[in-house]
């Protein structure tokens, strides 16, 4: 049982309201909202990796996986040695220099004790953020893809089915 | 102190969002969304709504009344008490109406107040004797709202937003839903396209965050998009796609406007707009046979022949039956929270707050009834008038949270006029680039500061709640309009101690909203849909069986082309237009102030096409100057496919509006902001 947010990009606008909301829940947003030139855009967070290469790396324990799969982090045993940042294959883990500790996504931990959803989840007007068990999402994903691909063959437009994902 | 969740509505757009403000102790400490109720936006919130309480702490806001010492314009002022600056106003007000009469005074309410404050204003404006009454809306939806009333005998949206996601076919036209209503785009518009089905075609001359679900997207000049509409016309005539059973039951002036289209081929606006012939054909074959919502906003407002525009849009609407059932959607957008507000409230030099005419006089005398004071029979000025006439007919003003002296067009202009008046009062939260001109300011509490109610671009009627208590001496703006009236001798007509006293005086005196009665709003947070005549009777979809016409049916108007009063020539070769960012709002008083936003956003720039660039030898982040024949603004260049190549476009939150005309439309007063003739080249740094 893992809970993930699950990024839907073809539905993600670029608004950025899931940069402010992280910002305003931890002060500094830890996720970003990278933009292409053809206005594509892709929202991107800690993956919160099921053999995560910064927790097995981090020599004070200051990463672990807590009870919903996140990679939590505990800020007083950090000590900003920058392992988990080399180890990370996508560059989450960020140094926050002022405390000088690290500083990553922790799939708001104070939020989910509360019963409430990731902040960034929890703005996203158009859901490309999804929160839960993430086998449920991908089945219904999957289930409404295979959906959309029946129906446009029962059209006669193969061509479409893409464009559902 | 515990923490308390107060439910709110959101400050900026008019999608109408709920969340919670976290009050603790008078401040609000953050925010929390929604997820108890029925919202319309099923707890979300765009960045603006998340970041929406930052501007209320901003360190500018305005803490004492202000009294200005230095130059109109130099932002000098001296701190001075509630009673001082109450006594200064009054005694200009009769000063004023001694000398000049109560028709040189002019009153502006405001679409970021709430429904109550801006009833206040009309009431108050009426009971000191003017009609000179308006709101910033004017440049707002003054094109759309007039049109849709002459053809359907009212403006609103027809629908409420869930059926736009049940639409077959999404037209988004002068409009940029997934920056200016991101909520609305993804909970309504995003689900009809990528869940249900529905096609999307998009008609702008930019291209937006919304493009990637269009399957058609065409590119207008600015101020031409009348002839492509034109031509759509002919298209669904000449081709008999009109819906004919609708045509002949519903609406009358069928063979006049067949007449008077019939020489707007898709050829002829092919030459004009720069779209090709096709595609014109190709979207008019969609709009007849796909059940449409269609959405416009300034894109087709802000011009001088938007008012022609939304008439040609308003009748193929209505021939081909895209009105008055489930599934569509059309109607005015306000840009703000509370556009409504003031439009409702019958904020205009025409209007009582019943929607009646100032001028029908049996309206008159039961307002009259009701009110206790002689309401004024003359019709008064639009807000562009009132700039034109500042130290002519209009030697005093009074406006109540807005910003003219930037959002009006031609801002140099609006400038030098505001200096012309007797007297100018402002009320507001920040000292805004208008406040400067005043000589008298007026702290106001912001949004969150008080209770209210606010209306929705689906009609939606929703109350929104104290949470935070305001800074210094600020005052709720409804406790300013009754405590000057107290001080000009009018207190027996404003006897209220609560904005629920305000809304059930307009629930007994406009009927629309009977039922909309601080009770009822306060057990549905998710409102009501107005018409709402009695409690828990909303109307959510309109027309179903009529017009709001005096026969009932929708009143098809012949509509011709109309040049825009400025095109591009030799001097100023290019078409400038301009658009809203996501993350800023109007002019920027508030979310300049939101440091989650401006640091996001953080100025403004002028995009251009790579043949354009390329000709006048600009490149992405040089500084450029954008001129036109008002004046010029200084900005980066952001050289980008997506806008058509003959048009620069920038966003308008900062100076657009030193480039904009003041020319307006003789029957609508709308001006023309969102297309005039531009210059730009590069400056040495
Ligand atoms: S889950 Fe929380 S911490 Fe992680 S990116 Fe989203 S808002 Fe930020
Ligand atoms: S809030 Fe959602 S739509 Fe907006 S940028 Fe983030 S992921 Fe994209
Ligand atoms: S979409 Fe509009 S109403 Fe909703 S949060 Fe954003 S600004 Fe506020």
């Amino acid at each position: 049982m893992s809970k993930k947010i699950f990024l839907d990009y073809k539905r993600c606008i670029g608004c950025k309201a899931c940069e402010v909301a992280c910002e305003m829940t931890h002060g500094e947003a830890r996720i970003r909202v990278f933009e292409f030139p053809d206005l594509f855009t892709v929202p991107f967070n800690c993956r919160h990796c099921e053999k995560a290469p910064c927790m097995n790396v981090c020599p004070t324990g200051a990463l672990f996986r807590d009870e919903d799969g996140a990679v939590a982090f505990d800020p007083l045993k950090c000590i900003g040695c920058l392992m988990c940042a080399v180890a990370c294959p996508f560059g989450v883990p960020k140094l926050d220099e002022e405390n000088k500790i690290m500083d990553k996504c922790d799939l708001c931990a104070d939020r989910r004790a509360e019963g409430l959803l990731p902040a960034c989840v929890s703005a996203c007007p158009t859901e490309a953020l999804k929160f839960g068990e993430i086998n449920e999402i991908l089945w219904n994903r999957e289930g409404k893809v295979v959906a959309n691909l029946k129906g446009s063959a029962e059209k006669g437009e193969g061509e479409k089915a893409y464009l559902v994902l | 102190m515990a923490e308390k969740l107060v439910p709110v509505v959101c400050p900026w757009c008019s999608v109408g969002c709920r969340f919670y403000a976290v009050s603790v102790n008078g401040y609000i400490r953050r925010i929390e969304f929604d997820y108890d109720h029925p919202t319309v936006n099923r707890g979300k919130l765009c960045p603006k709504g998340v970041a929406s309480y930052q501007f209320i702490n901003s360190s500018k806001r305005l803490k004492k009344p202000l009294k200005r010492v230095g130059e109109k314009g130099e932002g000098k002022f001296e701190e001075i008490s509630w009673s001082e600056a109450y006594r200064i106003i009054a005694e200009k007000i009769k000063e004023i109406k001694e000398t000049y009469g109560p028709e040189a005074i002019a009153f502006l309410g405001s679409e970021k107040i709430t429904f109550e404050e801006n009833y206040l204003v009309h009431k108050l404006s009426k009971a000191i004797g003017t009609n000179h009454l308006d709101f910033p809306g004017r440049y707002c939806q003054y094109s759309n709202a007039p049109a849709r009333t002459a053809v359907f005998g009212s403006a609103p949206a027809t629908n409420p937003f869930e059926d736009v996601a049940k639409a077959e076919l999404i037209v988004i036209w002068g409009h940029n839903p997934a920056e200016t209503a991101p909520v609305f785009f993804g909970q309504y518009i995003e689900k009809a396209v990528l869940d249900n089905g529905a096609e999307m075609v998009v008609i702008d001359p930019r291209e937006t965050r919304g493009h990637k679900y269009a399957s058609i997207h065409l590119k207008p000049y600015p101020g031409t998009d009348l002839a492509i509409a034109l031509a759509m016309l002919n298209v669904v005539i000449s081709e008999e796609l009109y819906d004919k059973e609708f045509v002949n039951e519903r609406t009358t002036g069928f063979e006049e406007l067949k007449e008077a289209v019939k020489e707007y081929t898709p050829e002829w606006a092919e030459k004009i707009s720069g779209v090709p012939a096709e595609d014109i054909r190709k979207v008019a074959r969609l709009i007849a046979t796909k059940r449409m919502a269609l959405l416009v906003n300034e894109g087709l407002n802000q011009h001088v022949n938007g008012f022609e525009f939304a008439l040609a849009l308003a009748n193929l609407i209505a021939i081909t039956g895209n009105i008055g059932k489930e599934g569509v959607w059309s109607g005015v957008f306000p840009g703000a929270q509370c556009g409504f507000c003031a439009a409702m409230s019958g904020i205009a030099p025409n209007k009582l707050p019943t929607g009646k005419l100032v001028t029908d006089e049996a309206a008159r005398a039961e307002l009259e009834r009701l009110w206790g004071f002689k309401i004024p029979d003359w019709v008064g000025l639009d807000l562009t008038s009132m700039i034109r006439e500042m130290g002519n007919k209009i030697k005093m003003m009074y406006i109540v949270g807005g910003n003219i002296a930037k959002s009006a067009p031609n801002s140099r202009w609006v400038q030098e006029q505001l200096k012309k008046l007797d007297f100018l009062v402002v009320q507001d939260i920040f000292l805004t680039e208008t406040a400067k001109y005043a000589d008298i300011v007026l702290p106001a509490a912001a949004w969150f500061e008080k209770t209210g109610t606010a209306i929705s671009a689906e009609r939606r009627v929703q109350r929104t709640y104290k949470a935070a208590n305001p800074p210094g001496e600020a005052k709720p703006d409804w406790l300013i309009l009754v405590e000057l009236a107290k001080e000009l001798g009018l207190g027996e007509y404003f006897k209220y101690e609560h904005p629920d006293e305000i809304l059930r005086e307009i629930n007994s005196v406009i009927p629309m909203f009977k039922g909309a009665t601080p009770e009822y709003l306060t057990e549905h947070p998710e409102g009501c849909f107005f018409p709402c005549t009695e409690p828990g009777e909303g109307t959510k979809v309109l027309f179903k069986k009529g017009f709001k016409t005096a026969d009932g049916k929708a009143h098809l108007q012949p509509v011709k082309w109309r040049e825009p009063p400025e095109m591009p020539d030799e001097e100023y070769p290019l078409w400038l237009t301009n658009f809203r960012q996501v993350g800023h709002w109007h002019t920027g008083t508030m979310s300049f102030e939101s440091p989650s936003l401006k640091k996001r956003w953080p100025e403004e720039y002028v995009m251009i096409n790579p043949k354009d660039a390329e000709k006048y030898g600009i490149k992405s982040g040089d500084l450029v100057k954008v001129e036109t024949r008002r004046g010029s603004v200084l900005v980066r260049a952001e050289v980008t496919e997506h806008v058509r190549e003959g048009v620069i476009a920038m966003p308008n939150h900062w100076n657009i509006n030193v480039l904009t005309l003041e020319v307006t439309h003789e029957k609508t007063k709308m001006a023309e902001l969102k297309a005039v003739a531009a210059r730009v080249r590069k400056v040495e740094e």
